[in-house]
């Protein structure tokens, strides 16, 4: 009749009267025959002679790539781009490389099959496919199965075709016309339009990268950075000698900034200890030992927690009667200057920490030397 | 039919072989006795196993399909009894081979530590207990199956199908214990917990490799009517699929270990890649992974009567140069294959031939008597 015709479809009742169907329907018309099925049959590729699918062919092209692009990328980035010696290893070391490339090529594998079935070869979404309008797919999706001959671009001659499927054992025939050409805002539009807007962005983005990196057009926003302001350790011409930092005012003293001339620790005994030892000056006291000096001096000042003894260090013995017998003052001027190999710890303490700790040392050694007349009378009855 | 003549041709190797299976302990000496003992033994003892477990596999998970091809792997996993008669003699090579056997050895503390596992009577004992539970196992799921195809009672399914899970469970301890006792131990200061599941991909590997050789090997001689590319195809995809699980394991094993580099893990393989070893175990990836890989990634290649069985016969052989590369190092030379070697081959496999003709003659090709096999022989894909 015309080339309006999308196919001709006969209905039979079983898998095998399909199966018997195919070989003579084949050989009575031209055009490709394709059947549609409740479930799937055993060898109706065969017998429709459909073509190999192209999918394993194409998972395996691309996950190929994806193993020897993810290869590349790794040998640029860890060796030629920004090499960095992980763990001892040499630069270019292949075992790591490949779980990534093992992913990646599953990935790519996985992509491919996925979409590729799905959009290139299966041309979904194919709204306006004739078979969906069909009066016979209601059928074919409970228990009826359907052998087609389709157009495929050739004139369809219907009523061969009818003869041909009657002849065959089809009980009931359909012929379905040319889907109706597509309105302006079609399912292909739709996805052309969302394809375009998903290219422009990833475009967008490369220009952007480029701009910005590349050729520095139009800097990102960096108003902090570029701020007037003083460095520290660095030179500016803000102030006449050129410094961008300045010296204390002659004769001022910051806050909490005592100047310390004392230079020898016996020089240092002279010092009084201006705090009372009070619960909180105590409290205080030892949150800074505990922060600071238990690490070598151990939690009881003995100079044995278990770090040093790893490490071979000899740190001093606060308990022993050397120290016992210091006054406030050459502890305080060990805090403050360090001694052996202990460092200042001026930085770490403030003032009043400084002479906490020290009033906390001096309470842990009575503490550690403790006699019977320190027991209260009440408990020793 | 000259059948007679190639069993005097199997047994007349199997002479020469024993003959020189003697002189190796006398000319070569005792340690490279027993080193190609444990090896011979365990190549065929784990063709056995694999076979074993193909068959229980079938039973757990309900296969119809290989109904049809089940009779290979059940006398295939024949082996398993010949070689457990081996095992029991390879007891005499722990003195030799075994450093741990070795009270000096003692003095290692990590060889200490293992000691509890690691002494002659618990070995013996394990030896003796897996033997006897694959002897069960045999009884219950090989020669009921013989015995079904006289008396076609279907009772042997239901027993098989309850006693399968069990047999898993036996199957997954025994070949970590073989992994660990036979091969492991040879380096006592070595551990990887993954090498049972490492020895196990080679295991399944052989026994599909082995029954993949005897279906194709009955079907050329006009034997197994019935069976069709389509069932040769999934043993095609099975080979293809645990090639790629053995690559993976053994890569994770080696990954693991290179990356953290602790000197109590790493010497093993040390030994494993220095000089002419490390040739080897190139060959043993090409071989063992890549070659199969892309060689059966085509559909039909893996129905595909030469190309299969060749990949199959290669897959047999690189599972031997596995087995020879995790137990050939300890000899402290570069791989050796001489004389020994070749007479200890020719006496194993030609007792494991003249076994496999002897249980051929006990039983018909196909499980007649099963009640699925029709519905096997009729399986498409």
């Amino acid at each position: 009749m015309s080339n309006r015709t999308f196919s001709v479809l006969g209905l039979f009742d079983s898998a095998q009267q399909l199966m018997d169907a195919i070989p003579p329907v084949k050989a009575r018309v031209p055009g490709r025959l394709e059947a549609y099925t409740p479930y799937p049959i055993h060898g109706i590729d065969g017998a429709l002679g459909l073509r190999k699918s192209p999918v394993g062919g194409m998972v395996f092209v691309m996950g190929l790539l994806g193993a020897i692009s993810t290869l590349a990328f790794e040998l640029w980035t860890e060796g030629i781009d920004y090499p960095m010696m992980t763990g001892g290893k040499p630069i270019f070391s292949w075992q790591a490389f490949v779980p990534v490339m093992f992913e990646v090529m599953v990935l790519f594998a996985c992509f491919t099959s996925g979409l590729g079935m799905l959009f290139l070869l299966n041309r979904l979404p194919f709204f306006r496919h004739p078979m969906l309008r069909s009066k016979s797919m209601p059928l074919i999706t409970r228990d009826k199965f359907a052998l087609a001959v389709e157009a495929d671009g050739l004139e369809l001659d219907v009523d061969a075709c009818t003869a041909a499927l009657r002849a065959a054992g089809a009980h009931s025939i359909e012929v379905l016309e040319q889907p109706a050409p597509p309105g302006p805002v079609s399912p292909n539009f739709l996805m052309r339009v969302a394809a375009g807007v998903g290219i422009s962005c990833l475009l967008a983005g490369y220009l952007t990268y480029w701009g910005v990196k590349v050729f520095p057009i139009a800097m990102p926003m960096t108003h902090m950075l570029d701020q007037p302001r003083l460095d520290p350790q660095s030179a500016d011409s803000f102030f006449k000698d050129g410094f961008g930092m300045r010296m204390p005012v002659t004769g001022t003293v910051a806050r909490g900034q005592l100047p310390y001339t004392i230079k020898n620790q016996d020089d240092a005994a002279v010092l009084g200890n201006p705090l009372p030892r009070s619960a909180s000056v105590l409290k205080q006291g030892r949150q800074a030992f505990m922060t600071y000096c238990f690490v070598c001096h151990g939690v009881l000042g003995d100079g044995t927690p278990s770090l040093t003894a790893a490490y071979g260090a000899k740190p001093a013995n606060l308990m022993s009667e050397k120290f016992r017998n210091y006054p406030d003052g050459m502890i305080y001027h060990v805090i403050m200057m360090g001694k052996n190999a202990m460092p200042s710890y001026a930085a770490e303490l403030s003032e009043d920490e400084r002479w906490a700790v020290v009033n906390y040392v001096r309470v842990l050694q009575r503490a550690m030397n403790a006699k019977d007349s320190d027991i209260p009378k009440e408990t020793s009855k | 039919m000259n059948g007679d003549k190639t069993k005097k041709i199997l047994a007349g190797a199997m002479a020469a072989g024993l003959a020189g299976v003697v002189t190796t302990g006398f000319v070569a000496g005792w340690q490279r006795f027993w080193v190609n003992w444990i090896f011979w033994f365990l190549f065929i003892l784990t063709i056995g196993l694999g076979a074993l477990f193909i068959v229980a596999l079938e039973h757990v998970v309900g296969a119809k399909w290989s109904v049809p091809l089940r009779r290979v792997p059940e006398r295939l996993s024949g082996l398993v009894l010949l070689m457990g008669l081996a095992a029991i003699v390879a007891l005499l090579a722990l003195p030799v081979i075994y450093p741990w056997t070795n009270p000096a050895s003692l003095s290692d503390p990590v060889i200490a530590g293992k000691a509890g596992w690691l002494n002659v009577r618990f070995f013996a004992i394990r030896v003796l207990i897996c033997v006897g539970l694959w002897f069960l196992s045999y009884r219950i799921l090989v020669s009921g199956s013989i015995q079904q195809d006289e008396s076609k009672d279907p009772k042997f399914n239901v027993r098989a199908r309850r006693f399968a899970p069990v047999f898993m469970v036996i199957f997954g301890i025994t070949i970590t214990v073989v992994a660990f006792d036979w091969i492991s131990s040879l380096e006592p200061a070595w551990y990887s917990d993954v090498f049972g599941v490492y020895v196990f991909a080679g295991t399944f590997l052989a026994g599909l490799a082995a029954t993949t050789l005897a279906v194709l090997y009955l079907q050329a001689r006009g034997r197994l009517r019935g069976v069709t590319p389509d069932h040769i195809y999934n043993l095609g995809g099975f080979l293809f699929a645990f090639s790629v699980f053995w690559a993976y394991i053994g890569f994770a094993q080696y990954l693991l270990m290179w990356y953290a580099n602790m000197p109590e893990e790493v010497f093993w393989y040390k030994e494993r890649l220095q000089g002419m070893w490390g040739p080897l175990v190139l060959a043993l990836a090409i071989f063992h992974f890549f070659v199969p890989f892309f060689m059966l990634i085509p559909r039909d290649a893996k129905t595909g009567h030469t190309r299969l069985f060749w990949v199959a016969m290669l897959m047999l052989v690189a599972h031997g140069l596995d087995l020879y590369w995790m137990i050939f190092p300890v000899l402290g030379k570069g791989p050796v294959f001489s004389w020994p070697e070749l007479s200890f081959g020719l006496f194993f496999i030609g007792a494991g031939l003249l076994w496999m003709r002897h249980a051929m003659s006990r039983s018909a090709d196909m499980p007649v008597g099963d009640p699925f096999l029709r519905e096997g022989l009729e399986f498409r894909l």
